[in-house]
């Protein structure tokens, strides 16, 4: 069995269940925390305020706007190019179609796979030098962050290196980083990609609660 | 037979004859003794086909594939030619000067900064750190910085392995391991080089004020940077820094353009262009990575504070006279009578200080 086997076989699957098993063990362990009870009489609905604190996340604060501009685009950049890399990438959907399950969706033409590359990119390279730079930022990041910006870039590179498809060493390669960074995620706060809503529903239920304009 | 066929003949013929080595080996230039006739009668013994009117030459056939003939099937931007002549110069020019000189150029820049660190050590501030600290570089320009030098990182090893990679990497890692790190190497700098593009202009607009020469870089050349011998006075730039922030938007600028004519080269209108861009771009690449080995070394390595102006964006008051003294005098209103022993000198309110130099910079 070759490496490419074994990074795309058995380790895949187990990285998989690692990522399933973790993941959800994450999220009901913050679901079964709770909250505490009110008892106070609620001045609105707490579950209109937890899907409007979700979606007024996604917009900037007016008075933040112009000291925050830079990591709101990168972020954005980011995200959302590597969501479009992950799901529309032609080899993604084969390798889904071939190792998961047995649908198929239209890929990305190779030119929108590389604008897409490049954005998310450009994105998590000044995410990643915003939080060695601000100086709030530095403080506040540990070795988990870098660990996860790094992995996350290392899984980018090493696919991007592959496109040309012409060495199954490199696809080894990038195979070997998507399992670590499967593993490494639930212990992480690569979690934030399923716990955001969580937090953000909850401040947002809190005040929506109150009456508090979000 | 016409022509065509004539070509055709002799293409097979030379694949058939020739050994794989002499092949890459041999110019395509036509030989000397193109119109030799002992060649005449082993191609009439080989195929018969030479000369069978009586009318063309070795030599005429060599000009028809070079210049271009009439009835000649080719496709692409090539008309009519057959062969490309400045494309085996080109290849002269890469694999001799290139290739050869810019890795001594390279190496050449390598040892010079250790000989120079060895020589001048670290530059220390005379009169030690002070503590108190005053603004250099906002947020923005930190990132912009850092967002260029991780561009520029990538793609100065992705293209050194691309240019130096057959003759350096090869011989030591061997062909296979070679093909598959050429391969990667391709598809990252073909990946990272439009985001150059926009480093450069963000970069560009963010450190251009302050950039453009004055008569104090004049006296600071003088004096050799204060590296050699007394103080030289500078504002928010040296000589050096100008230089090197030129340089990356004048080289820059054309690495650009060269290197998206080599990425997309249907927008080349001739091959010679993609030629002269393959020189170009590689002689940017060796100036840059040169003089870029060069500042990385000046801002960590090679002087004490420096590196805190791109990190925290703050720099040691001390060091800021030492070096920046025009600049410390510009932001604080205040004299620096003598930059070399200022350590010992009143240090003004540092929220002072920090807020006119970041009101100076944004």
């Amino acid at each position: 069995m070759s490496l490419l086997q074994i990074f795309e076989g058995p380790l895949f699957y187990i990285a998989v269940t690692v990522f399933m098993i973790g993941a959800t063990w994450r999220i009901l362990g913050i679901i079964a925390i709770g909250r505490k009870t009110d008892i106070s009489p609620p001045k609105a609905s707490a579950n209109v305020g937890f899907i409007a604190g979700n979606l007024r996340h996604f917009l900037p604060r007016k008075v933040f706007a112009k000291r925050t501009w830079v990591h709101i685009v990168a972020g954005y950049s980011f995200h959302l190019g590597l969501f479009v890399l992950v799901i529309f990438a032609a080899p993604h959907i084969t390798f889904f179609h071939d190792r998961i399950w047995d649908i198929r969706w239209p890929a990305l033409p190779r030119w929108g796979l590389i604008i897409a590359a490049q954005f998310a990119f450009a994105g998590l390279i000044m995410l990643w030098v915003r939080r060695f730079s601000d100086p709030v930022m530095r403080l506040i990041s540990d070795w988990d962050d870098h660990i996860g910006s790094w992995l996350t870039f290392l899984v980018m590179l090493t696919g991007c290196l592959a496109l040309q498809e012409s060495h199954d060493a490199l696809k080894a390669t990038h195979m070997l980083f998507v399992d670590i960074w499967l593993i490494y995620f639930p212990f992480s706060r690569l979690m934030h990609a399923m716990t955001f809503f969580l937090s953000r529903g909850y401040t947002g239920a809190t005040y929506g609660r109150k009456g508090m304009n979000l | 037979m016409d022509l065509r066929e004539l070509v055709a003949a002799m293409f097979l013929f030379a694949l058939i004859v020739m050994p794989l080595e002499s092949l890459q080996a041999q110019s395509v230039r036509p030989p000397a003794n193109a119109v030799n006739q002992g060649i005449d009668k082993q191609i009439d013994e080989q195929i018969g086909t030479s000369n069978t009117l009586g009318t063309n030459s070795q030599s005429d056939y060599w000009r028809d594939l070079r210049h271009g003939k009439d009835g000649l099937a080719t496709s692409g931007q090539s008309g009519r030619k057959l062969i490309q002549a400045q494309g085996e110069q080109w290849r002269i020019v890469r694999k001799t000067y290139i290739v050869k000189y810019g890795g001594w150029v390279l190496a050449t820049a390598i040892f010079l900064i250790v000989l120079f660190y060895l020589i001048r050590g670290k530059i220390r501030l005379k009169a030690g750190r002070s503590g108190e600290t005053i603004s250099r570089f906002s947020l923005p320009h930190r990132t912009a910085h850092w967002f260029m030098a991780s561009i520029f990182i990538l793609l100065s090893i992705s293209g050194l392995i691309l240019l130096l990679g057959r003759t350096v990497l090869m011989p030591v890692i061997g062909k296979n391991a070679h093909s598959i790190v050429a391969s990667a190497a391709m598809q990252g700098h073909n990946l990272f080089g439009p985001l150059f593009i926009v480093a450069l202009i963000w970069l560009t607009f963010m450190f251009i004020r302050g950039n453009f020469f004055q008569m104090a870089d004049l006296k600071w050349i003088l004096k050799g940077g204060g590296l050699l011998g007394p103080h030289a006075s500078a504002g928010h730039y040296n000589f050096g820094e100008k230089g090197w922030f030129w340089l990356v938007v004048i080289a820059g600028s054309i690495m650009a353009i060269t290197g998206m004519i080599l990425e997309f080269p249907w927008l080349a209108e001739s091959l010679q262009l993609l030629q002269i861009s393959v020189i170009v771009h590689a002689i940017g690449a060796i100036a840059l990575i040169s003089a870029a080995l060069g500042h990385i070394y000046i801002g960590t390595l090679g002087m004490e504070g420096a590196l805190d102006s791109m990190t925290t964006g703050d720099v040691d008051v001390v060091w800021a006279k030492e070096h920046h003294d025009l600049w410390y005098e510009e932001v604080t209103g205040q004299k620096v009578a003598n930059p070399e022993a200022e350590g010992s000198q009143s240090i003004p309110d540092h929220n002072q200080i920090s807020a006119q130099s970041q009101t100076t910079e944004t």
